[in-house]
């Protein structure tokens, strides 16, 4: 127990479970607006351009890219620390989660997975990104012509890990009561959903005609 | 409804005799009315394998020693009617807890352990005096330490929880709930910072992932969801330094 004692602030806990909180509402928050930002090519391809300009012009995407990037590795290292890496415990929990069919328990075995999955899909996407640099209508239209299916895969897994996230640090701190913040947040999730879709048939569509 | 043949498939496995390996029984049994596990688990004993072995003390869901894993679920035996259920029946152990025998596993040990780590007593200054009358209690603060108190110490919610599953330190749910009840107790007077030492880490408050399979599986269906967060918040409270009223005692919820 010597090591243990000795190396253990008696706050580390709280602040680690602190900063993963703050993490993921900062990630959700930025997701669910991303979303939005995308979703104006539904308006025009100009309101679009003009969006993406503005933030160019103000360096708002120059800060907003690396910090949300900064972040978004915190929260998979913190959050992260939940996750069994020994092989008998992720049995353990496999079975588990098998045996007590909970729903609950099952939408967290897929977070951690889905969180995995963001790791590799958003980096990939941000290089995607920073290497077709400025984003406009159309080097976002040649990206979705190109990779949708990708961007399919990464739509659904960073909204259902955005969501459920959410949801379960709302039952975990008890803002509110589960069954209503799981409405919420998936009525949400849903509405990202279908304006994230909308958005790809719209790329894809203009992607054709560039 | 009427006239089920049940099929029961019972885990067996007596560690004293490790020869004999896991296995799981068969058994068939003709279903009565109002039949709960329990009454089929004495049926099967009596008429078919005297040497299966379950627990039980009250028949009435109030001891807490028939719980165990019913077609995947960690219930109590004497409170699931087998009406609920399917023609099919499989029984586990609750996992987590020390396994004595077939359906019967060692929660005493586990419950007590709980204990002396959360302090679970009273600590006052206060001399007991006998011949005084007992002090009053708000009637609300009183309701909200019955709330905490109903927890009969099944093991339900520490068998459903996954973190319980894979970490032997982790309090679990009946642990942060016993927590609950002493700091809404006016008699305890331990100070905010006592009870971070206690509960402030990941084998307490911290260490829940939200999963809520405790909540879900409560035979006593105790609001565990609520003590889970109130104890988080209120501890991360006292952990920032947020000044607390001179005692913790707030409501729960
Ligand atoms: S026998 Fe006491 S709770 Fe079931």
């Amino acid at each position: 127990m010597l090591q243990r004692t000795l190396s253990k602030s008696n706050k580390t806990d709280l602040y680690l479970d602190l900063v993963e909180l703050a993490s993921g509402l900062i990630l959700v928050g930025f997701l669910w607006t991303h979303m939005l930002f995308v979703a104006t090519i539904l308006i025009s391809p100009e309101t679009f351009n003009s969006l993406s300009e503005f933030l160019d012009t103000y360096y708002l995407s120059y800060i907003g890219i690396p910090f949300v990037v900064v972040v978004a590795l915190m929260h998979f290292v913190i959050a992260g620390r939940r996750i069994p890496t020994r092989m008998q415990e992720q049995r353990i929990i496999w079975q588990h989660a098998k045996m007590l069919r909970h729903t609950d328990t099952w939408t967290w075995v897929f977070q951690a997975i889905t969180g995995m999955a963001i790791l590799v899909l958003a980096s990939i996407h941000v290089w995607l990104v920073v290497t077709g640099w400025p984003i406009r209508d159309f080097t976002s239209a040649q990206r979705m012509e190109a990779f949708w299916w990708f961007y399919l895969v990464l739509l659904l897994v960073g909204e259902y890990h955005a969501g459920f996230g959410i949801y379960r640090q709302f039952v975990k701190w008890g803002w509110f009561p589960r069954k209503p913040i799981s409405y919420v947040s998936k009525a949400i999730t849903a509405v990202i959903l279908v304006l994230g879709l909308a958005a790809m048939v719209v790329f894809v569509q203009l992607g054709g005609t560039l | 409804m009427a006239d089920r043949e049940l099929t029961f498939e019972i885990f067996r496995y007596n560690p004293a005799k490790p020869e004999i390996k896991p296995r799981m029984q068969t058994y068939k049994l003709k279903e009565t009315t109002g039949m709960t596990i329990f009454v089929a688990l004495n049926m099967i004993r009596e008429e078919q394998d005297p040497s299966l072995m379950f627990d039980f003390v009250c028949r009435a869901a109030i001891c807490g020693s028939c719980a165990m894993i019913i077609n995947g679920r960690p219930r109590l035996a004497c409170k699931t009617l087998t009406s609920t259920l399917p023609r099919t029946i499989k029984l586990f152990p609750l996992p987590v807890f020390k396994l004595i025998g077939d359906l019967s596993v060692d929660t005493g040990t586990w419950f007590r352990h709980l204990s002396i780590r959360t302090e679970s007593w009273v600590h006052t200054s206060k001399t007991f005096d006998p011949t005084k009358e007992e002090e009053r209690m708000d009637n609300k603060i009183a309701l909200e330490i019955y709330e905490a108190e109903r927890c009969i110490e099944c093991g339900c919610c520490i068998a459903g929880c996954a973190t319980a599953n894979i970490r032997d330190e982790f309090l679990g749910a009946a642990g942060i709930n016993r927590v609950a009840r002493f700091m809404v107790d006016p008699r305890d007077e331990r100070t905010p910072e006592e009870y971070f030492e206690v509960v402030g880490s990941e084998e307490g408050a911290f260490g829940c992932m939200g999963l809520m399979a405790c909540d879900d599986n409560c035979p006593m269906e105790l609001p565990l969801q609520m003590q889970l967060a109130f104890v988080r918040r209120k501890i991360a409270s006292i952990g920032l330094g947020i000044k607390q009223e001179k005692k913790i005692k707030m409501g729960i919820g």
